[in-house]
């Protein structure tokens, strides 16, 4: 049996975004609002997946420039302008790591070891150790676990912005991220 | 009649917690899958962008804007062009054809030589 694809139609008002989104599209300079506003989790979401700074700063600038390129088409149903972001983000994240061929291995991100200064050292260096085991268990997930990880835990997505970005029901995206974080468990308890 | 949630579904609503940063309690057969949870949240922290990138697709995104605004009024000008020529040609076709009958009419009153 098939599961219904959940039905989640948002009123505009529901959508954070929806008054700079229709700024945005009576005037593009408003764009700029939009861009401020997810630039960080745009970059964090594409360097995790792609594991370069480089690369993430490439896939970052396209999925701007694409926004741009179709706010005018962007209509306010779904799950609202974040998840429709993200998909553009995720589209070119795919893209970038089928062209390249790259595995995402994740490395850690510079100033990982900076998050507690006063720590002693050997907590911090216990801390980047477990910090490398995480990021490697989290490469090591099947494709679709990791993108539901990282769009969870990276860019605090909910189930159901998830599902428009994966072309998912939301209740499909729950039993992933069920299924990754198990995963994610026995592989560091290994 | 109440539905039973699946356990994909209490560990959701747990991650939401978790990541609203509220303490979060789970029964025995989910709590290794929240310690991973946790684990996550803890490793997989905010990565901002170089300045020089972020003023650098700021600027494109402007560009894009300003090569959009430029292009529309070439367009702009290209059809005043377009319309302008037209009437033009239209104004020199009507100025030789009424130069021709003039001259036609005039050699016609004209008395012949003999």
């Amino acid at each position: 049996m098939t599961q219904a694809p959940a039905a989640m139609p948002r009123e505009p008002r529901d959508d954070p975004d929806a008054a700079a989104v229709r700024a945005a599209q009576r005037d593009r300079r408003a764009f700029e609002v939009l861009y401020r506003r997810y630039l960080d989790r745009v970059y964090a979401y594409a360097f995790y997946a792609l594991g370069d700074h480089h690369d993430a700063e490439d896939a970052t600038e396209r999925t701007f420039l694409a926004a741009l390129k179709g706010i005018d088409a962007y209509s306010h149903t779904g799950a609202g302008f974040r998840a429709w972001l993200f998909r553009i983000a995720h589209n070119t994240v795919s893209n970038a790591m089928r062209s390249r061929r790259r595995k995402a291995t994740q490395p850690l991100p510079e100033g990982w070891d900076r998050a507690a200064p006063n720590a002693d050292p050997a907590t911090l260096v216990a801390r980047a150790e477990e910090g490398r085991r995480v990021l490697r268990a989290v490469g090591e997930l099947p494709l679709d676990r990791r993108q539901v990880v990282l769009l969870r835990f990276v860019d605090g997505l909910s189930a159901a912005e998830i599902g428009e970005v994966l072309d998912r029901s939301p209740g499909a995206v729950r039993v992933l991220l069920h299924r990754a974080l198990r995963d994610l468990a026995a592989r560091l308890d290994a | 009649m109440p539905t039973q949630r699946t356990p994909a579904d209490r560990l959701d609503q747990a991650v939401d917690a978790l990541l609203a940063g509220e303490h979060v309690t789970l029964d025995a057969s989910l709590r290794p899958a929240l310690s991973a949870a946790e684990a996550l949240r803890s490793t997989l922290l905010p990565v901002p962008p170089g300045s020089r990138f972020q003023a650098a697709l700021a600027g494109r995104i402007h560009g894009d804007r300003l090569a959009e605004r430029t292009l529309r009024a070439v367009n702009t000008t290209r059809g005043r062009l377009i319309a302008a020529g037209a009437v033009s040609s239209a104004a020199v076709g009507v100025g030789v054809t009424a130069y021709a009958v003039w001259r036609t009419s005039r050699r016609h009153a004209r008395p012949a030589h003999r």
